[in-house]
């Protein structure tokens, strides 16, 4: 096996809390209410009720073939080569979704922070970093977003208690004003946000304690939803109608901050959330695609993949975009019905079904 | 020895990444700006002003006050067509990097904001250097003079009228705010006022006399429609729309004696809040505005005792009768003269009726010109300072 690493149930839910949160928080405000305006804070929480759905969908998947990841079981269940071409797309989803946040990571970097400096300085020091960190394998990113998390959490907790006198949380009402059909729309994007949890298919293997899987997917999504929703409201009473206008409203709302004349320009804590969650988050996709690839080979170690996956990585998060309007336009739009029907819920949904068919896998160990 | 060598290249190469920022700026080659106008000319160009800090001026004024005659600030203007272009022109003619991070006012001049304001605004709120909190002003007259006003106990007249901008005395508001109002249906943006008024007197010295200072102040508040700017509030007419848009409350109110002809008392303001109620019946759209005020009797000229249930109770009803008063003023200026919804009662009408809100949000103003407003004004007096009765009696 590729990847000889354990990891225990906690920090496989820190793990996937961080491959969600860092985006979600600068982002998920204004892609929501783009589309559900006041009432986007029920698109998130309709998005994590189908986020625990898809959690429960990847862990009875996931259970049926113990020690097996997606990249492998896709073969016992389809047969040998419709199985490589499933596994096949996913290697390309984990690639693709990496390249796409890379891209986000510097373009934030670049437009609020540094605007002069080259977008590849952010983006190959961070791919080094992840690099080397994949490399290490899971246990080693594990213990340091074990560490990383709870920073981040407290901080974004800190920044939204600082924020309070900011806010009008009357600026939500009125509910429902638009009915339920923008609400829905709104919770596509989140849906596939949060959904990234269906990658506890690459994980459950590497679990110590595989039968806490439901735990760890369950506890992990909800604690995702939880911090994307208390996002949402603090965005909207922030900003009202104004939400949408933002790129980045979760920074833009801690740009807002401003108490007894010197606690103000708090921005930076944004930027350390943004560094350390981010770096991570690649590192978890980036890991799922180098393990997926190997698996695919039918290699015995990963470690030589770590290189070309990065630089595959990096140079289509060059090329995929020429600007960032071009980027947002991409993942607001694009991004949630291509990632949701495909690689979320379509193929582990029809895994399921055919696996359940044709009576594969022990049901639960 | 192979270890020893890459550990030496890996702290060179951290070395070098690790030193500094790519576009790093020292503090000495920073022009900082401290407050900018925005003039409209005649000619329908943009005039920007900027005030900048001197940071080596700054250093002397905090010492003894003696040395301190060099001024703080620096003031400049050109006009383009769009801010940027207007700072590209002043770039030539600064030697430092114009910096906008500290920025603490926008003020607007009168023929800009009238002009309206969104073309102006944007960049403010589109660039990374500038932020949300900055506060705006619209000036009487041109944003130019304001700026080349000084200020007499802070460091510059930017800084001196952020100040009053953030005791809230008028309402205040900034670019977010601005922004908010501006995209909300049923609301129309305010500002405060800024103007240039005597302000004090310099004492002079055996050689010198003194002098009458004259700087930039808040004296009530500019109302828009829509984006563009239709007339102004006074001071007193401020207090007014401060009581119906329920603002953090501050000040004094006074009112006649009860007893003694011409002298008079003052209750400062607390703590209050305003509700705002609009109801339909269909045809029509009416609005109950109800208003809680606690205050604190501070002074009094006269002498009844207010140790006596009923003269409190006479106080307090006096209070109320003062406050609807102002808040009336504030309303029939809004509904009467410039015909705009400034108290966001539209706000409150969409969140209780969204279902009839898209019929009127249209015209919204219109309908507010002709709604009848009711008051309820329930007035405290919780404390009288340190004295109850007062000792008269010989």
């Amino acid at each position: 096996m590729p990847e000889v690493g354990k990891i225990d149930s906690k920090q496989a839910i820190l793990l996937m809390v961080i491959m969600v949160l860092p985006t979600g928080f600068l982002f998920v405000a204004a892609v929501t209410a783009h589309l559900a305006r006041q009432d986007g804070w029920i698109s998130i929480l309709l998005a994590t009720l189908v986020a625990l759905l898809i959690a429960w969908l990847a862990v009875s998947l996931g259970l049926r073939f113990p020690g097996k990841t997606l990249f492998q079981f896709a073969e016992v269940i389809l047969g040998r080569w419709p199985g490589k071409v499933v596994a096949f797309l996913y290697i390309w989803w984990y690639i693709h979704m990496n390249a796409e946040v890379l891209r986000q990571y510097g373009s934030l970097l670049v437009a609020a922070f540094m605007p002069e400096t080259p977008i590849s300085v952010f983006m190959l020091l961070i791919m080094a970093i992840a690099a080397y960190a994949v490399r290490n394998g899971l246990e080693v990113f594990s213990r340091v977003n074990q560490l990383i998390l709870p920073l981040i959490l407290v901080s974004v907790v800190i920044l939204n208690i600082l924020a309070a006198p900011e806010m009008n949380i009357k600026q939500i009402l009125p509910v429902f004003e638009h009915g339920a059909v923008p609400v829905v729309k709104g919770a596509v994007m989140p849906a596939a946000w949060i959904g990234e949890i269906i990658t506890m298919t690459v994980l459950i293997p590497y679990l110590n304690k595989a039968k806490e899987a439901y735990r760890i997917a369950v506890t992990a999504t909800l604690i995702t939803g939880f911090f994307m929703l208390i996002t949402q409201l603090v965005d909207i009473a922030i900003f009202g109608p104004i939400t949408a206008a933002w790129l980045f409203p979760g920074l833009d709302g801690v740009r807002m901050i401003h108490l007894a004349n010197f606690l103000e320009r708090l921005e930076p804590v944004v930027m350390v959330i943004w560094v350390a969650g981010v770096l991570v988050k690649i590192s978890v996709f980036y890991w799922a695609a180098a393990l997926g690839s190997a698996q695919w080979l039918e290699l015995k170690d990963y470690k030589p993949l770590v290189l070309p996956v990065g630089v595959i990585i990096y140079a289509l998060s060059i090329m995929a975009h020429d600007s960032l309007l071009d980027l947002f336009a991409f993942l607001g739009m694009f991004w949630g019905p291509y990632a949701l029907t495909l690689f979320i819920v379509g193929i582990p949904l029809l895994l399921l079904i055919v696996a359940v068919i044709r009576g594969q896998g022990g049901s639960r160990h | 020895m192979r270890k020893l060598l890459a550990c030496l290249a890996l702290l060179i190469i951290m070395a070098g990444i690790l030193s500094g920022c790519w576009s790093r700026k020292e503090m000495s080659e920073l022009a900082i700006v401290l407050g900018a106008g925005i003039d409209r000319t005649p000619d329908g160009q943009v005039r920007l002003t900027l005030q900048l800090a001197r940071p080596g001026a700054l250093a002397g004024a905090g010492g003894e006050g003696a040395g301190a005659k060099e001024p703080t600030t620096w003031v400049i203007s050109e006009t383009g067509s769009t801010i940027l272009d207007v700072q590209r022109k002043l770039a030539m003619r600064i030697s430092r990097h114009i910096n906008w991070t500290h920025n603490v006012i926008v003020v607007f001049g009168e023929e800009a904001a009238r002009h309206g304001m969104r073309q102006y605004t944007n960049f403010f709120t589109r660039s990374p250097q500038t932020r949300e909190i900055t506060w705006i002003l619209v000036a009487k007259g041109q944003a130019k003079d304001i700026l080349e006003t000084t200020s007499r106990l802070e460091n510059s007249s930017a800084q001196d009228i952020g100040y009053l901008a953030r005791a809230k005395a008028g309402y205040s508001v900034n670019f977010k705010d601005f922004k908010v109002m501006l995209a909300t249906k049923g609301s129309n943006p305010i500002a405060s006022r800024v103007e240039i008024v005597e302000r004090g007197v310099s004492p002079g010295t055996e050689k010198e006399k003194s002098v009458k200072h004259e700087g930039a102040a808040l004296t009530g508040t500019a109302v828009f429609r829509e984006e563009k700017l239709v007339g102004w509030l006074d001071e007193s007419e401020t207090r007014g729309l401060l009581w119906l848009r329920g603002e953090i409350l501050r000040g004094v109110i006074t009112l006649p004696s009860l007893t003694d002809q011409g002298k008079e008392m003052s209750v400062e303001i607390m703590r209050g809040h305003t509700e705002v109620e609009p109801y339909y019946d269909g045809e029509s759209v009416w609005f109950v505005v109800k208003i809680v005020v606690e205050g604190d009797l501070l002074e009094q000229q006269s002498s009844e005792d207010i140790t006596e249930r009923d003269v409190r109770k006479a106080i307090e009803k006096e209070i109320s009768r003062k406050v609807e008063e102002k808040a009336r003023l504030a309303l029939e200026k809004a509904q009467g003269e410039y015909g705009v919804d400034i108290f966001d009662f539209g706000v409150a009408f969409h969140r209780k009726y969204p279902k009839i809100w898209p019929e009127l949000e249209d015209r919204w103003d219109e309908v507010f010109a002709g709604a009848y407003v009711d008051f309820t004004v329930e007035a405290h007096l919780r404390r009288s300072g340190l004295i109850g009765k007062r000792g008269t009696e010989r």
